[in-house]
């Protein structure tokens, strides 16, 4: 992703925050029918369950 | 390689987006403080489906012109609209007319006279060259099947010297395949 922002041309890419986003973190979002989780469930091995992806935040500038 | 087709993916999304409704502040409450939802209305908050809070690091200053896209019911848009105050120009960009027009009465209904929503994909941003200070979006970069263009769209709106804060979910480890080729995942 960081690749990303350097290849359109941004510079100064940082990511500042970097949080792990587990399954308890997925069933808050109201998009996801209870159903789904359960899907996740079965599919993901349990051993990541509480890591499933990394929510961060990426900060970059314009050149002046 | 994309799991969907681009129309197939913005098909997708824009029937999940435009039917999603909550009654929790669960999503919310993770990543805002307390503080900055004490000033957004109700159905802002509930409906707020960002994975972060692109806002923090951003910086905002009095006067500057903020581009949220894919703004959803528009949490960020309008936190950034109290930040620059009535000086400044929020614009939120949503492709869900839905959601856009959520929007467009959560900024009325918070009294903001400073944001501006516009319909439209965040592909093809519908804003002159280096028009803006600050671009920012919250869990919608993943949802594009072109995230580079998005990015490329994003410089050439922001004006030169400006920044970019974006929220988003990145993978460590590839997730099973049933799992990305399905449309609730796509969604989320």
């Amino acid at each position: 992703m960081l690749k990303k922002f350097f290849n359109v041309g941004f510079e100064a890419i940082k990511v500042v925050e970097r949080q792990a986003c587990g399954l308890a973190d997925i069933s808050r979002y109201p998009l996801f029918a209870p159903d789904f989780i359960s899907f996740l469930e079965r599919s993901i091995p349990s051993h990541r369950h509480a890591k499933l992806a990394f929510s961060i935040v990426v900060m970059a500038g314009k050149p002046a | 390689m994309p799991h969907f087709r681009e129309d197939e993916a913005r098909s997708i999304i824009r029937a999940a987006y435009g039917r999603v409704s909550s009654e929790s502040r669960a999503v919310a409450e993770a990543y805002y403080s307390a503080d900055e939802l004490e000033r957004l209305p109700r159905d802002v908050v509930e409906l707020a489906l960002g994975v972060g809070n692109p806002l923090r690091h951003a910086a905002l200053r009095p006067g500057e012109t903020v581009l949220d896209l894919g703004c959803g019911a528009g949490i960020d848009t309008l936190l950034a609209a109290h930040a620059i105050g009535p000086s400044g120009r929020a614009i939120g960009l949503d492709m869900t007319p839905e959601m856009a027009e959520r929007a467009r009465r959560n900024a009325a209904a918070a009294g903001l006279g400073n944001v501006e929503i516009r319909t439209g994909f965040i592909e093809d941003i519908p804003l002159p060259d280096a028009s803006v200070d600050v671009v920012v979006s919250n869990g919608v970069l993943n949802l594009s099947t072109r995230k580079s263009r998005v990015l490329a769209e994003a410089m050439r709106v922001l004006r030169p010297g400006g920044r970019i804060s974006i929220a988003d979910l990145v993978l460590d480890e590839a997730l099973p395949e049933d799992v990305l080729k399905s449309p609730a995942a796509l969604a989320g």
